[in-house]
């Protein structure tokens, strides 16, 4: 008797938690209508209901699809969602005119829960992802580089990482994010072994040969392309960190993050000895205060956070709406403000656990694929809320990504509700029990396992594999085939001259000589030396491909 | 409503969502090293709730799913093993069945048992993994009319 563990579905756990999470964001929308107005809103339980429906929706759905996913990530995602939905309506009514950004948010939620039910159905196993990394490669690209195009992509306070189509705009890097996390997981399954194979040896650390340096550097140019032509410093650390990090986890060596993080730190700084916005970005990051106009946002988030302090303001109480943008990059800000640090830092720890939960699904997966793409897809949304709130409290330049899940937007959070999604998949998969399909070694050296005696393949015949009425079978060498087609079974010794065409495979001159000898089990393909007749293939004549090639 | 009253919501609020994070952090905690599984004599999981299950029920639909693997083909020809819960297939050591056929990966597909009867899956091989001569990308079913290919071994499901 042994011991193993396994996974329990708890999805009663998930319940709960989503029941708690979403009590906190109601009570904080609860608590913006009272401290503003002194009553609730005449549209309150209709705004409650909705939110607390589409919730239970998709947890019901996971209940169905993925029962055994993490039980913490849409609790988590949801109740964030639900804090940027209350923040989003106070600076609603913040402003010198009532606005209705929060009801456009909260239909953005249902089509996002509708994508992330749909992720949920469509996609049964997510290593059916894994079989295109060149194509999703090229595809993600072209999405991350779209903001470059002439007609569609357009630049929006500084940075050139939006595109429009109609009356939509379309923050293309939150879709890429996922595209090339997909891309970067299969490549890298393909070629970790070549990646880890070491280079020269110094300071003690194996740096890779300089042949593998290929797709480092081309991550690397295109990430200083985002840089310099999209303006945007999240964006392209984003990404290059993105695959430096998947090519640390594939390869297990620390010569590639140093490698990255030095090519990295090398073309920002050229970038910014070149190029003035990246000037402008950097001095904004380092010394906001001497040009009052040029940083007008940033100043004021962070007065807001001092104002905020400790204890935050209270919802509703503070004056997030004094910084632009509150509702979409400085968001972090407003909450800030509004919840003081006690609040802000209570949100990033629940950001920290979701990438958390991810990363334990990485370290629990037993396939290379699964493995690397929970890791990817949690770097990846750690890097992104590393790189916003960074931005927001000065401790990084500031940078155009959302705030996941709370900041206002729809694409953004179609595309992170979907991330989330293919992450519960795999969370699905990695915790399922495995019985003893994933244990170790335990079987075939068991008694009730035995090797039969197969008796001498000349003297007896092959045992007649029950096929039943497989495609297989029909040109097994069957005693009936061979008396309908005599020629072939008993061929005269000058056997060359004679029709052959009876036989499945092989050359008339092979299978003349090798008919009268005994059948053999092996598909040792066209050799004409070779017995043909128990040949299991079912190629034309002439046709010499081997059996495990064929479709 | 007096400042008292708004001090307090604001508190409590910041409370709550803190004791969320506590809950948050037992639930990390509980989940942390799963259930401990006893195993039975034949190497299959069989968690304690589910044996008593299965006493009341009996074990009728263990028995009617045929779940010996035989290799009808290869260089293992005639080799038979329970298939159990499931079994891996490949070439590494913690395959259960590890075939001698150089077209084989590593860890190249799983047979899992389920309500159904067994599925085959693929493992992510080099060479793909094939039932009744069509290459599978998900989980397939794996029946005794089927055959399942694997490099160059045959192998079906029997009594």
């Amino acid at each position: 008797m042994g011991e193993v563990v396994v996974f329990r579905k708890r999805r009663g756990v998930e319940l709960v938690m989503l029941i708690m999470g979403m009590g906190l964001a109601v009570a904080g929308y609860a608590l913006v209508s009272l401290n503003v107005d002194g009553e609730l809103p005449g549209d309150f339980y209709w705004g409650v209901g909705l939110y607390v429906a589409i919730g239970l929706a998709a947890h019901v759905v996971i209940r169905l699809r993925a029962p055994y996913a993490d039980p913490l990530l849409f609790p988590l995602v949801y109740t964030l969602n639900g804090f940027g939905l209350a923040m989003i309506y106070r600076l609603d009514l913040g402003g010198s005119k009532r606005m209705h950004s929060a009801e456009l948010q909260l239909t953005w939620t249902a089509i996002s829960v509708a994508v992330f039910i749909a992720v949920l159905f469509l996609l049964k196993d997510h290593r059916k992802l894994q079989r295109f990394p060149y194509l999703m490669f090229l595809a993600g690209m072209a999405i991350l580089m779209m903001p470059l195009l002439p007609v569609i992509g357009f630049e929006n306070h500084g940075a050139r990482i939006w595109i429009k189509l109609g009356p939509y705009s379309f923050q293309p890097a939150e879709l890429a994010k996922i595209v090339l996390t997909v891309a970067f997981a299969s490549y890298l399954v393909e070629k970790k072994d070549v990646l880890a194979l070491a280079g020269a040896r110094f300071l003690g650390i194996d740096l890779p040969r300089p042949r593998d340096l290929g797709p480092i550097i081309v991550m690397w140019l295109s990430s200083l392309a985002v840089l310099i032509f999209q303006k945007d410093l999240g964006t392209s650390l984003l990404f290059f960190g993105l695959f430096v990090m998947m090519l640390y986890v594939a390869t297990e060596r620390p010569s590639w993050p140093i490698l990255g993080t030095l090519l990295f730190l090398g073309g920002a700084f050229v970038g910014w000895l070149t190029y003035g916005h990246v000037q402008t970005r950097v001095s904004a990051w380092l010394n906001p205060f001497a040009n009052w106009d040029q940083n007008y946002q940033i100043i004021q988030g962070q007065f807001g956070m001092a104002w905020g302090g400790l204890f935050g303001t209270g919802w509703g109480l503070g004056r997030p709406n004094l910084t632009p943008l509150a509702k979409n990059d400085f968001i972090a800000a407003a909450l800030g403000e509004e919840l003081g640090v006690a609040g802000l830092m209570a949100i990033i720890v629940i950001y920290g656990v979701i990438v958390m939960r991810g990363l334990r699904t990485a370290l629990t997966a037993r396939e290379p694929f699964s493995k690397l793409l929970a890791a990817g897809l949690s770097f990846v949304f750690a890097l992104q809320v590393f790189a916003i709130i960074g931005g927001v409290t000065r401790l990084l330049p500031l940078t155009g990504l959302t705030t996941p899940f709370v900041s206002q937007g729809g694409s953004s959070l179609v595309a992170n509700y979907a991330m989330i999604a293919l992450l519960l998949v795999v969370t699905h998969r990695v915790r399922r029990p495995r019985t003893a399909a994933e244990e170790p070694q335990q079987s075939l050296a068991h008694d009730t396992t035995q090797v039969i005696a197969v008796p001498s393949r000349a003297a007896q015949p092959r045992p007649e594999p029950t096929f039943g009425d497989t495609p297989l079978s029909a040109d097994d060498p069957l005693p009936d085939q061979q008396d309908a087609e005599p020629t072939a079974a008993i061929p005269a010794p000058g056997g060359a001259d004679e029709p052959t065409t009876a036989l499945p495979t092989g050359t008339g001159a092979g299978a003349g000589a090798g008919a009268d000898e005994p059948t053999t089990a092996l598909p040792t393909g066209a050799d004409p030396n070779e017995p043909t007749t128990a040949l299991p293939t079912r190629s034309a004549p002439g046709d010499d491909r081997p059996l495990w090639r064929q479709p | 409503m007096s400042d008292l009253v708004v001090l307090a919501l604001k508190l409590l609020f910041l409370a709550l969502l803190w004791l969320f994070v506590l809950f948050v952090g037992n639930v990390i905690r509980t989940d942390m090293f799963g259930r401990k599984f006893a195993t039975n004599e034949v190497g299959e999981l069989q968690p304690v709730a589910e044996l008593k299950k299965q006493k009341r029920r009996g074990t009728r639909p263990a028995k009617k799913v045929p779940s010996t693997l035989r290799i009808t083909r290869g260089k293992q020809e005639g080799l038979t093993l329970p298939l159990g819960e499931g079994i891996k297939i490949g070439r590494a050591a913690d395959c259960q069945l590890v075939l001698d056929d150089d077209y084989v990966s590593t860890r190249h597909a799983q047979i899992v048992r389920t309500d159904n009867g067994y599925v085959v899956e693929d493992l992510g091989s080099t060479n793909g993994t094939y039932v009744n001569n069509e290459r599978i990308s998900v989980s397939t079913p794996f029946g005794t009319a089927d055959t399942l290919r694997i490099g160059r071994t045959l192998m079906v499901v029997e009594k």
